[in-house]
């Protein structure tokens, strides 16, 4: 069956490709950076997780998503439920309620919470006739993304919350906010933030930031992104090569095999290896907004564009966060950070991008 | 479920400016790697070379001091130090309480540093203790396989081998202050030790070497990974100093109970073979990082030791003046050696009676004779004869109110009275009476112990003064003979041999003839010749206030010697603070010094007096002592960097788990 889906060419391999590759070369990064560190043989563990992720793509792609969409409000439910368990029950780890533990194993329930709300999104556009967005529309889409944004912000991971929101956007842009509504939450949105700002006093804003991000300051943020851009621009052109940076080799990123993968491959492989990375995300993103376009039903393009919206969310701000663009947030680069939960997930949001792309016709 | 196409065309469109905005982030993205990588990728990547080499100091092994026959004074021992790894540790408050026990340490005292070293970064060392007995480092490194978190590192301590003997001379070390770490343009940093008084300071470069540099590549936690390259640190060179140790060592035990200051030196040369200055401190206190109680107690106590008495202290010269008066006035033809002085006891001059310290008078004497018998109203007649100007500038041809030149910091010049002294500093006019009281050594007139010997030195050497000087050789590691050092000197006032022996005669008879101030100190079988000198610490008449100490009123007591009288080798200043009489309290240890010298059997020259000298040296001189020291000292780099690798295979170790 497999090779009469690959064979029929109805699979498009440019997304699938791209998502290999990606997913490859996070192993192979992976592996360089924790090489001779107690992290060593994540690789392997990562190879694993891209392994079940792939087996649930595959499942992703042969199920049919209309009828996850039917049933997305209960996926939707049954998704949010370990997040009110970990904010009840959950043990800390690293003062962050988002793991979930069986046995050796441990799983971040919110990473499939965000399938779950593109799913249920997908769902309500799939019911908008209207051109336009319906202010109720506009209240359940705040109620959809707002509920698990909540849940996961008092976990608390403010970077896993953040990459919620690209959801928001596409319910406003795609659903066909008009000019005026955006002009509302332009204003709205820069005189909360202004006024704030004036009105806040310096050390309150501190407190906020230490209460929004707590671990941003274990070893000083600062340094962190100093360290990022070191490692990144001395990689220069071609990079100092594979396993031969001298800031990863020598431990002074942080976190280098999760959040600064990233840094690591613009060390050692230069602007030629970012440049791979970043052109595998391009052609990827941009070819499953393509695929969008060709979905048969308004579910299908909705779902397509929410989890392509999110995961080109997560690539802008990790990459701006490695050369200080962005402050850093704890946002993984999908499919190559190291991260179980994340890669799986994302391979299965992969999955069905490509399961609405292979039912595009309607006869299917 | 059904849509128009109208709906579809839209979501289509603005899909297409999607894609637009998607391609345009990513390329702006791009763009500012561009410039982070490639604009800016030199810049960055010095920086990521010096985030990974970092440079670790060699220290340099500092000179030996040794004495002018190869007896080592100053020397280097290891010190060890333990420090405690928070990362090697599992749970510090455990590691506490084990180290407490093991050791046997104050448990408040260790857990205040810990909390202290906690606050800096977690791969900064916490240093526990110092100066751990060889017994404390084994039990250390016995337990180092359970308790990895302690370890031990060697330095190099200064060890003054005779504790406070001639500490004025040696000096001491203490770590940089920020004026010096200032002044050195960095060359010394927070926590170096560098030389302070004495020769360690005047000779700290020499001393000091060169210190080398390792350039380690390191972790983001400081650790060791690997070494770049290394310079070498160049050792100090060890110094050897013209003191003579049985000489000092006399001249310590006599001041044991005294208080004041000894000179000896070498007439022609100006070497200086005895410094003593009493109560005297221990410069090891220094090293072993002194505790406040200590400290209090150096600086409170009213004897001041740290103050090196025979340069930083002014006093009243006394009757020791009196031989540079009599050279003076012969030198400027302005008295007559042969003619009488009637001494009644006391004299009157301008209006003021002046008592001779004889009350019955010395009756008739000439010049020899009131040396002698240091008879005060002779020279009050001829201090009114040269009067305030011409004695002035006598003493200032000595070096009086001059720095001496010796190779010590903070050299006070006294004071020389005179005419323009007394407009410019008192802003009034000299009085002519106290011309009378300067022409015996007191009034305004202030001397240093090391400026009497010079002048004394010069004196009777004809007019050669030399400079007084503490530097005998410096032998640089790894070569055989040191380098000799040679002061250079100056003249005083010309005088013809007949005049000096007439005051030379005068001095020897001090001691040699009956009547002599000094006779009581004279050596058998050696003809010294001196001055002794009874210093008033306060003008009479002046009233004592109730609850002075009564000791501290007493005379100060000065002998001025040297000898033998027929060619002058050694001068020796004694100067005992509150002694009372000179020739009771000063005169016997330059008796003592003497005899050491030129009466009991000579020891034959060895070591670096006959390598300096030019004769063969001996088969075990000092050639081989100090390079066996040497390597000593060249050794122990090693051992730390043993304690290095050891760090660093443990940290292997640490990787290898799980």
């Amino acid at each position: 069956m497999i090779r009469r889906v690959l064979g029929s060419s109805r699979i498009d391999p440019i997304v699938l490709a791209c998502a290999l590759g990606l997913s490859m070369l996070g192993v192979l990064f992976i592996g360089s950076a924790t090489i001779g560190t107690k992290f060593e043989g994540l690789a392997g563990r990562q190879a694993t997780f891209i392994a079940i992720g792939l087996v649930a793509m595959t499942a992703a792609i042969l199920f049919d998503y209309r009828m996850l969409l039917k049933f997305s409000f209960p996926i939707y439910c049954a998704c949010l439920l370990p997040l009110v368990y970990l904010l009840v029950f959950g043990q800390s780890i690293a003062n962050v309620r988002s793991w979930i533990r069986f046995g050796k194993f441990q799983f971040q329930p919110a990473e499939l919470a965000k399938i779950a709300t593109a799913l249920l999104l997908a769902y309500m556009f799939e019911n908008e006739d209207d051109t336009g967005l319906r202010p109720a529309t506009l209240v359940r889409l705040g109620a959809i993304v707002g509920v698990p944004v909540l849940l996961v912000f008092l976990q608390p991971d403010m970077g896993l919350a953040l990459t919620f929101l690209p959801l928001v956007f596409v319910g406003l842009f795609f659903g066909g906010l008009p000019a005026k509504g955006w002009i509302a939450i332009f204003l709205a949105v820069a005189v909360l933030a202004g006024g704030g700002w004036f009105v806040l006093k310096d050390y309150q804003k501190a407190r906020i930031g230490t209460f929004l991000n707590p671990d941003s300051d274990v070893l000083g943020s600062g340094y962190q992104v100093r360290q990022s851009k070191i490692a990144v621009g001395s990689g220069g052109f071609s990079g100092k090569g594979f396993r031969s940076g001298t800031q990863s080799q020598l431990r002074f990123l942080p976190v280098q095999h999760t959040d600064f993968i990233l840094a690591v491959i613009a060390e050692e492989w230069g602007f030629l290896g970012v440049i791979l990375v970043l052109g595998l995300f391009a052609t990827l993103i941009l070819r499953a907004l393509k695929l969008a376009q060709t979905a048969r039903d308004r579910g299908g393009m909705f779902l397509v564009l929410g989890l392509t919206a999110m995961m080109f969310f997560s690539v802008v701000v990790n990459a701006s966060m490695m050369i200080g663009v962005m402050p850093t947030t704890g946002i993984p680069l999908p499919l190559v950070s190291y991260g179980g939960s994340s890669v799986a997930t994302t391979l299965l949001g992969i999955g069905l991008i490509l399961g609405v792309q292979y039912r595009r016709f309607a006869n299917a | 479920m059904l849509r128009t196409r109208e709906d579809r065309r839209a979501l289509v469109r603005r899909i297409e400016i999607s894609r637009v905005a998607v391609g345009a982030i990513l390329s702006m993205l791009a763009v500012a790697y561009w410039i982070t990588q490639i604009v800016r990728g030199e810049y960055f990547f010095n920086l990521s070379e010096n985030n990974r080499i970092r440079a670790v100091k060699i220290t340099a092994p500092r000179g030996y001091v040794l004495d002018r026959n190869g007896t080592t004074l100053v020397e280097n021992e290891p010190a060890y130090t333990l420090h405690l790894y928070r990362r090697e540790s599992k749970n510090l408050d455990e590691s506490v309480r084990f180290i407490v026990a093991l050791l046997d340490l104050n448990a408040d005292v260790v857990k205040s540093r810990v909390d202290r070293g906690r606050r800096g970064p977690e791969y900064v060392p916490i240093p526990i203790a110092e100066n751990l007995s060889i017994e404390e480092v084994s039990a250390v490194e016995a337990r180092a396989a359970e308790h990895p978190e302690f370890a031990i590192t060697v330095s190099q301590r200064r060890q003054y081998i005779n504790g406070g003997s001639a500490a004025h001379a040696l000096g001491y070390l203490s770590e940089a202050t920020p004026e010096q770490i200032k002044a050195s343009n960095n060359a010394y940093g927070v926590g170096d030790w560098i030389g302070q008084k004495g020769v360690e300071g005047a000779y700290e470069r020499l001393l000091a070497g060169v210190n080398g540099e390792r350039r380690v590549i390191v972790d983001s936690h400081g650790r060791e990974v690997n070494e770049a390259n290394r310079l070498e640190a160049s050792p100090g060179q060890n110094l050897f100093l013209t003191l003579d140790s049985k000489l000092q060592q006399i001249a310590e035990d006599y001041f044991k109970e005294r208080v004041g200051a000894v000179v000896a030196l070498d007439a022609k040369t100006g070497e200086i073979l005895a410094l003593v200055s009493s109560p005297t401190y221990d410069p090891n206190w220094f090293t072993r990082r002194v505790t406040s109680a200590e400290w209090n107690e150096l600086l409170e106590n009213p004897d001041k030791p740290l103050q090196n008495r025979a340069i930083q202290n002014m006093y009243s010269p006394g009757s020791v003046f009196k031989v540079f008066i009599a050279y003076g006035a012969l030198s400027m033809g302005l008295v007559d050696p042969d003619m009488k002085i009637f001494c009644p006891g006391h004299a009157e001059f301008y209006g003021r009676d002046f008592h001779c310290h004889k009350k019955g008078g010395h009756g008739l004497v000439n010049l020899r004779d009131a040396i002698k018998e240091s008879c005060d109203v002779y020279f009050y007649n001829l201090g009114k004869k040269l009067g305030i100007d011409r004695i002035a500038e006598i003493a200032s041809s000595f070096g009086f109110g001059k720095p001496t030149g010796v190779d010590l910091a903070f050299e006070k010049i006294g004071l020389v009275p005179s005419e323009d002294w007394a407009l410019k500093r008192r802003k009034a006019r000299w009085y002519p009476s106290e011309t009378i009281s300067v022409s015996i050594g007191q009034g305004p007139l202030l001397v240093t112990p090391m400026q009497v010997a010079r002048g004394l030195a010069g004196l009777v050497e004809g007019g050669r003064l030399p400079t007084p000087h503490l530097f005998y050789a410096s032998q640089a590691p790894g070569t055989n003979a040191p380098l000799r050092y040679t002061a250079e000197s100056s003249s005083t006032m010309p005088i013809t041999p007949e005049q000096l022996k007439i005051v030379l005669n005068g001095m020897w008879a001090v001691v040699n003839e009956a009547g002599g101030t000094a006779y009581g100190s004279r050596v058998p079988g050696f003809e010294m010749g001196g001055k002794t000198g009874t210093a008033q610490v306060i003008g009479k008449g002046v009233t004592v206030k109730a609850g002075v100490d009564k000791s501290k009123l007493l005379d100060n007591a000065w002998f001025a010697g040297f000898g033998p009288v027929a060619d002058p080798q050694m001068v020796v200043v004694v100067f005992v603070e509150n002694g009372g009489h000179g020739n009771l309290a000063a005169a016997p240890l330059a008796k003592l010094l003497f005899e050491a010298r030129f009466v009991t059997p000579k020891t034959p020259t060895t070591g670096v007096q006959a390598m300096v000298t030019g004769e063969p040296a001996p088969a075990a001189g000092l050639r081989t002592v100090s390079t066996a020291r040497l390597s000593a000292m060249a050794a122990s780099p090693s051992r730390r960097l043993a304690a290095a690798e050891r760090d660093a295979q443990l940290s292997a170790a640490t990787r290898g788990g799980p």
